[in-house]
């Protein structure tokens, strides 16, 4: 894999953005056994995921913090972390349009600047925590864009884990607090995950292959459950529970089993 | 601009190794001022600057020490910016392949990741000290694949280096013993690059033109001096200038906006 980190001036976030990226290349294990040349084939392009982060984080969390490059690299595919601060993805009152970044400006940008797939099959996007609440967010507001959607341990019920954990909540700034309870975003019936799969719905839109998965023993997984049960008399979802806390260790573990449930075709398409 | 770094496995060298690249982008400048910024759009293709540093250098020196980007993005260039180690852009005989790495990995590397024109008349090479004979040197070793170069202070003469390091006069950090095979034969050999270029030209290859620039005040200056009398003799087309200045970047910070100027650059996005 080639590790690339990105800085480039946002017009959506009207400052610089980071961005981290693999870009499946020609490895170590691959000259040692005389493979990987497909990979620079110039008439085709990577299958990608977009990788989001959860609360207090950055676009360095998934490479530091788990094996990602190396899961990757198994199935040959792009992966694209960027960095959307505390704004749970969402367009903020009082702060940047995060939502408009990672779902309008940063696709179109890095399918200028490297060889991704433009098609909907081959483009996913999943996130941990406040970040699986932003892959179904983004997923959903732009469901023609993206073949899959994976929560891990997401905060799909993003305002009832806000108003029930307030500790977490009063850790954060005030802009963010409003990106989730402000009297914007409560208005906007989108940013309520449910909601947003029902109009999705009534507007006849195709959904993307719909995933959650949490730990049992996550503070989190209540509010899964109850997401789910209204969500899967909506749409089909598949959602697996394992046992395991919100921590590391699970979105380490089970980030290949998101890979694994992908339509991945394990080289450039 | 948007500015990479970026880390991979280089099969040539059989290690990781780091890139600095730099692709014009829209930014906050162009926007403050409402400067054209139609440039880049999908299909936009690049030309691109391979730019080489010095001795004791890296892939971070060019940008740290040098505003390369603020210029690159006024003639909307690409910038590549390699390691190559105390090489001195050679294909080491005890050591890494610099040269098969840099003339023939690196180039499809970048442009089958990165938006640059893989056609001779976009690419460039310039380079500082060890890096302006590196540009000279890669442009004479694959003299289809650049349209020009350009070397800023450059140790163009390596006989000449090699002598001053022998003799003492130069503090050098090369292993001339890990570079070559026999650093005796160096004189003659296509890493001698006034040999280099008789031969190239004898196999009626066209050199693509060079830039040499340095400081009348560099210790590097009177090799300089001789080495474009030598140039001229050959018949290459080389443009020289010299300037006040020693061996320092604020030389190269200033002078390499010249070598920008110099190229024949188109200044936008180009077409294929």
């Amino acid at each position: 894999m080639a590790h690339i980190q990105m800085s480039f001036y946002s017009n959506a976030l009207k400052k610089n953005a980071n961005v981290m990226i693999f870009l499946p290349t020609q490895d170590a294990d691959d000259y040692l056994f005389g493979s990987g040349n497909a990979k620079y084939d110039p008439n085709k392009k990577y299958q990608t995921l977009y990788l989001l982060h959860g609360s207090y984080g950055d676009c360095t969390d998934w490479g530091r913090l788990s094996s990602v490059e190396r899961y990757a690299q198994q199935h040959c595919l792009a992966v694209v972390m960027p960095s959307a601060e505390n704004s749970s993805y969402l367009n903020m009152d009082y702060g940047e349009a995060y939502l408009d970044y990672i779902g309008r400006e940063l696709p179109a940008f890095l399918r200028i600047m490297f060889p991704l797939s433009e098609k909907r099959e081959d483009t996913f996007i999943a996130g941990l925590s406040m970040g699986g609440y932003g892959a179904w967010r983004v997923g959903l507001e732009y469901p023609e864009q993206y073949g899959a959607i994976a929560s891990l341990s997401g905060g799909m019920q993003m305002r009832k884990i806000h108003s029930g954990h307030s500790a977490h909540m009063d850790k954060m700034d005030k802009n963010y607090q409003a990106a989730v309870n402000g009297p914007r975003n409560t208005a906007d019936p989108r940013n309520d995950l449910l909601e947003l799969l029902k109009q999705d719905l009534a507007q006849g839109r195709q959904l993307p292959r719909l995933y959650m998965t949490c730990g049992t023993e996550d503070f989190i997984f209540p509010y899964n459950e109850s997401f789910y049960e209204e969500a899967a008399g909506l749409a089909p979802i598949t959602y697996v529970k394992h046992p395991g806390v919100h921590d590391w260790v699970f979105w380490d573990t089970y980030l290949r089993e998101v890979m694994d449930w992908l339509p991945l075709a394990g080289e450039k398409v | 601009m948007a500015f990479f770094q970026v880390n991979f496995f280089s099969p040539t060298l059989c290690f990781n190794t780091d890139i600095n690249v730099f692709i014009p982008t829209p930014n906050s400048d162009e926007l403050l001022n409402k400067k054209n910024s139609t440039y880049y759009h999908p299909g936009s293709k690049f030309q691109v600057l391979y730019l080489l540093h010095g001795a004791y250098g890296d892939y971070t020196d060019w940008m740290r020490l040098t505003s390369i980007e603020k210029y690159a993005q006024n003639h909307k260039l690409a910038v590549v910016m390699p390691s190559a180690s105390n090489s001195f852009y050679q294909d080491m005989y005890r050591g890494s392949k610099y040269l098969t790495y840099l003339t023939q990995e690196l180039p499809a590397f970048v442009q089958s990741l990165f938006p640059v024109s893989p056609r001779r008349e976009d690419t460039f090479v310039a380079g500082l000290s060890m890096g302006g004979y590196g540009a000279v040197k890669l442009a004479f070793q694959c003299p289809e694949q650049f349209a020009a170069c350009a070397s800023l202070s450059g140790a163009i003469d390596l006989a000449a280096v090699m002598e001053a390091a022998r003799s003492g006069d130069l503090e050098s950090p090369f292993r001339w013993d890990a570079i070559f095979e026999d650093p005796s034969k160096v004189p003659g050999s296509d890493a001698d690059l006034f040999a280099l270029g008789k031969k190239r030209m004898a196999e009626g290859r066209k050199l693509p033109p060079v830039y040499q620039t340095v400081g009348v005040d560099d210790f590097i200056y009177p090799a300089n001096v001789t080495a474009h009398q030598r140039l001229v003799e050959m018949g290459v087309d080389v443009t020289y200038v010299e300037a006040p200045g020693i061996h320092d970047w604020d030389f190269w910070d200033t002078h390499i906006q010249d070598v920008l100027n110099w190229f024949p650059l188109a200044n936008k996005e180009v077409a294929l």
